[in-house]
């Protein structure tokens, strides 16, 4: 008897294994999936690669780094491989970092969202009536909300905002798109029959939206999320562009604004382009992500590879 | 088969009734009136058939005794005990008793479960033993049902299984709390007939080692035949007809339950004729709930008595009840044979 | 000479594990006027057959061989052009839960009278209403629901729409897939005595594929019993059933619960149908057959004539051909 539970276990994260398996060979047929993911791992490098420079020679900090020789605006050259900008800052070790928050900023304000978009959306859709009416009708009110023009107002108040902050209102912004579609999945899995099992069998509600709602609605919260980082990222860069973002990190955006400020977008585009292209670089890919996996959880497509 | 004469489960009076949405374009809201006061008892120990046609309220029936829908009249009892509006700790502790094979196996079981989960989920809602009483309990119930060898199956998961296994699967879900009383809905509608017949000796077993009484939901005259040791006929909501199974199929007295017996395909080929020929061909206009349920299609009715007086259920013979005013042959209608 | 024959047909399924032969070596012939029906659980390829005889495979799907000779001329020789012209006026299908075929935003009498005009565009409109009114009449539908939507009708008139359409431009045959699973009894039987006075009337021919042996004994002349992909015994209805021969036709027969007769046990069939894309190079029943000998399972099996209309495919007939 105690061998058959010992046996649960590595069957069980067999089964995780064997399921990525089946996914990736969908997402590798897709083609935007394959870009997507090299362009991102590229980023993702990027990002890693943030740490080096510094450590190299603290004249290449972002932020605070100061090159002895040079303080203005300089082109690319051996000692900074993107240039300089009007500090005499490293563009490059600029860019780095810019990596790294972007990918923080995305995946956190993705997940926070999307956290916080999917229990609403079980909960309003298993619930029903009077919580699905006042759920909806809030989020109705938070999306018809200008996210940017209110994170401005805040910002024009409470002065320069600090980035964990915005990460926390991009969430808040962008939540009711999650709800609205977790709530049609509810829905459409409420009158399963396994859930009426669940019920016959004496499960409470909360059981049921966590244990047997919840495993069914998650793949689709996963593929929001791709979605969604990428409106948070641009979120994010437009702040920083309007000057309202944290003057303490290094974004790409903050670089544009910096770039525009100093009046160089046109003299200086080893400086405009490289965080330009990057912004819109990432997003795609993102995006080019969440459409293949589109292909890789859509149900039919589902049905062909795992039975027989 | 000795069951005693101990009713486990009763339906006093039913009634339950639907309003349907409004169309954009046309008809408002209308009222569908799914069971118009049926009345049922389940011995303890017995094997219950209701079988009628869709839309005929067979499946409301089984979803009020679980539960999933309350009447708007009437009461449901189990073993004495009124259950009709249970709330809270009793409807879980009546969840223990009370359980239901549903009639689509692609579709009853939750796709991220594993098969161990799926079976030992009840357990754990009634928080049942410890984590090896409970793995016990699922492995022995996953062996009655014949799920062999046990651990071959329970890592799987409901995709990976056929539609018969995965019948059993449910089956097991229902059984591993020991209930007392299975409602069983269609449970062989979406399954080949060799997998049917599994699930049916299945059934037959389960009663005989556990002594579960069952009320087996169908439309098929044949399996209820097989399965049943009494036999309920629903028509639009009403029970027309309750009887020992070989009686109500080898003696039918409505008219309805002769025009099924009537419709089913012959195995083996023996003309064309029909033995009751109950149907009119086209149906009667009738005025809406009035009468007898089955009036619009009646070739014996009376056009006067039937189309303004509901039968009640009138016992025949022994056991054997008919809801008609001419059930007893000899008895003439006013218009004599006419449709 | 036979309206259908199909000699050695076998068709398959390019999936991702591999080839799927769906269907191996069938061959049977259908005369003018006369109905065969095949059984047989689910995944033994019959609706595959069905499809592949109007050429509606889906993409992945593929003959592999065989011939198909409707009415003289080989089916699998003609273009996709030809095809859709051999279609629906000639050789007609009703799908398996056909109902759903019906376009829920067009009014009933649209839908028919459009299959009506793509196939005969002389006709004008009067004749192709008078052409619509003749099949409403014919199949039971009240003429004053010509104009109602799919949604209004209730599922036995949908379907009796649905052949309707079928035998709009009065093809010379008709392939039935399970045309009556979603229907109640009565309405099924019903549909299935209007059938009969069809072929009766019309003289068309109908290919009746099911899994349910009953309502196939009850209108089929002929029966062919289909096993994992093969034809395992076919026959005229009589004989198939009155006296089966095939070890799976027997148990097939077994497991069905009866309404008369002897109330014995049902007897389910062990074991599971083999894999389609490796099958077994003996017979491909012989693991889950009870007469099973070794030869079975090393050596496919060969057509056996037990009278000139009744042959099976199996190594034994034992006391049916006095072996």
């Amino acid at each position: 008897m105690s061998e058959e539970s010992i046996d649960k276990k590595p069957l069980q994260k067999f089964r995780w294994i064997s399921r990525f398996h089946a996914g990736w060979a969908v997402f590798k047929q897709s083609l935007l999936g394959k870009i997507g993911l090299t362009l991102l791992t590229f980023f993702a490098l990027m990002a890693l690669c943030s740490f080096i420079p510094p450590l190299v020679n603290p004249m290449y900090q972002p932020m605070a780094g100061v090159d002895p020789e040079i303080s203005t605006v300089t082109g690319p050259s051996m000692r900074h491989w993107l240039g300089t900008d009007f500090m005499g800052r490293d563009l490059l070790s600029q860019l780095l970092a810019g990596a790294r928050i972007a990918f923080m900023v995305g995946v956190s304000a993705a997940f926070m969202s999307v956290f916080l978009g999917t229990t609403v959306g079980m909960i309003a859709g298993y619930m029903g009536k009077f919580v699905d009416t006042f759920l909806m009708r809030l989020a109705d009110i938070v999306m018809v909300m200008p996210a940017l023009v209110v994170l401005l107002m805040l910002a024009a108040l409470f002065g320069q905002l600090n980035i964990w902050f915005i990460v926390f209102f991009i969430a808040l912004f962008r939540w009711p798109g999650v709800s609205r579609v977790i709530r049609a999945q509810t829905l459409s899995l409420k009158h399963r029959p396994f859930i009426e099992a669940a019920r016959v069998a004496g499960a409470s509600h909360l059981r049921i939206i966590f244990r047997h709602i919840m495993p069914n609605v998650l793949p689709l919260s996963f593929l929001y999320m791709t979605f969604q980082v990428t409106s948070a990222i641009i979120i994010e860069a437009a702040l920083a562009f309007l000057g309202f973002g944290d003057p303490r990190t290094v974004s790409w955006g903050m670089m544009l604004q910096w770039v525009w400020k100093t009046g160089n977008m046109f003299k200086a585009p080893y400086w405009l382009l490289p965080p330009g292209i990057c912004i819109s670089l990432i997003t795609l890919s993102f995006y080019m992500l969440g459409r293949a996996m589109d292909e890789v959880l859509d149900p039919r497509l589902r049905k062909e590879w795992e039975t027989g | 088969m000795d069951h005693g004469e101990e009713t486990i489960l009763e339906l006093d009076r039913i009634v339950k009734k639907y309003r349907t949405k409004a169309f954009l374009f046309g008809a408002r809201g209308q009222e569908v009136i799914a069971l118009n006061e049926i009345s049922i008892k389940v011995t303890r120990g017995e094997i219950f058939g209701l079988v009628g046609e869709s839309g005929s309220g067979k499946t409301t029936a089984g979803r009020l005794i679980v539960r999933l829908e309350q009447p708007g009249e009437g009461k449901i009892y189990l073993d004495d005990h009124d259950i009709t509006s249970l709330k809270g700790k009793a409807s879980k502790a009546y969840s223990r008793r009370v359980q239901m094979i549903f009639q689509d196996p692609y579709q009853s079981l939750n796709p991220q479960l594993s098969i161990f989960d799926t079976i030992s989920e009840p357990l754990i809602i009634h928080k049942i033993g410890n984590t090896k009483a409970k793995e016990d309990a699922v492995w022995q119930t996953m062996k009655s049902i014949g799920l062999s060898p046990p651990h071959d199956f329970a890592h799987r998961y409901p995709h990976q299984l056929s539609g018969g296994q995965r019948q059993r699967v449910a089956i097991a879900r229902a059984m591993v709390l020991n209930p007392e009383f299975v409602v069983a809905d269609e449970p062989t509608s979406m399954l080949d007939a060799s997998m049917s017949a599994q699930i049916f000796n299945i059934l037959l077993e389960m009663r005989k080692k556990l002594n579960v009484s069952f009320l087996f939901i169908t439309h098929s005259l044949a399996a209820a035949r097989y399965l049943c040791d009494r036999i309920a006929v629903i028509y639009r909501g009403n029970v027309v007809e309750v009887g020992p199974g070989d009686e109500v199929i080898e003696n039918p007295k409505h008219p309805y339950t002769q025009a099924l017996i009537d419709a089913l395909p012959k195995f083996r080929y023996s003309g064309d004729k029909k033995r009751y020929q109950t149907l009119i061909r086209a149906e009667r206009r009738v005025p809406e709930h009035a009468g007898c349920p089955f009036f619009s299609r009646c070739k014996r009715a009376d056009p006067i008595k039937c189309s303004r007086e509901k039968p009640p259920l009138m016992r025949l013979g022994d056991s054997h009840s008919v809801a008609c005013f001419y059930a007893e042959p000899g008895i003439k209608t006013s218009s004599g044979d006419n449709a | 000479m036979a309206l259908l024959e199909v000699e050695n047909l076998t068709i398959g399924y390019q999936s991702q594990k591999g080839f799927l032969k769906a269907v191996e070596g069938v061959s049977f012939s259908l005369d003018k006027g006369r109905s065969f029906g095949f059984v047989g659980e689910s995944g033994c390829g019959k609706t595959t057959l069905g499809m592949a005889l109007m050429r509606l495979l889906p993409p992945n799907g593929r003959i592999e061989g065989g011939r198909i000779f409707f009415d003289g001329k080989d089916l699998l020789e003609k273009t996709d052009e030809e095809m859709r012209k051999v279609r629906w006026q000639e050789i007609a299908m009703i799908f398996q839960a056909a109902m759903n075929a019906l376009n829920p935003v067009h009014r009933v009498i649209d839908q028919i009278t459009e299959a009506i005009h793509t196939h005969t565009p002389s006709h004008n409109k009067d004749e192709v209403y008078e052409q619509v009114r003749a099949l409403f009449k014919f199949v039971g539908l009240p003429e004053d629901r010509m104009r109602d939507y799919p949604h209004q009708y209730s599922g036995g008139m949908k379907q009796r729409a649905i052949i309707a359409m079928a035998l709009a431009c009065r093809p010379k045959l008709i392939i039935a897939d399970e045309p009556t699973t979603a229907l109640d009894v009565i309405v099924q039987d019903q549909i299935l005595e209007e059938t009969k006075s069809l072929q009766r009337e019309f003289g068309i021919s109908i290919i009746y594929i099911s899994h349910d042996i009953s309502i196939v004994a009850d209108i089929c002349h002929d029966i062919g019993v289909m096993y994992a992909g093969q034809l395992v015994e076919y026959g005229a209805r009589e004989e198939v059933f009155d006296n089966p021969v095939h070890h799976y036709t027997e148990a097939l027969l077994s497991s069905y619960p009866t309404l008369t007769g002897e109330k014995s046990q049902l007897m389910p069939i062990p074991g599971e149908a083999p894999n389609l894309i490796n099958p077994p190079f003996g017979c491909r029943f012989s693991d889950r057959c009870t007469e099973a000998r070794v030869s079975c399972r090393s050596n496919p099996p060969v057509w056996l004539e037990i009278t000139p209309k009744h042959k099976v495919f199996c190594h034994q007939c034992g006391k049916h051909c006095g072996e």
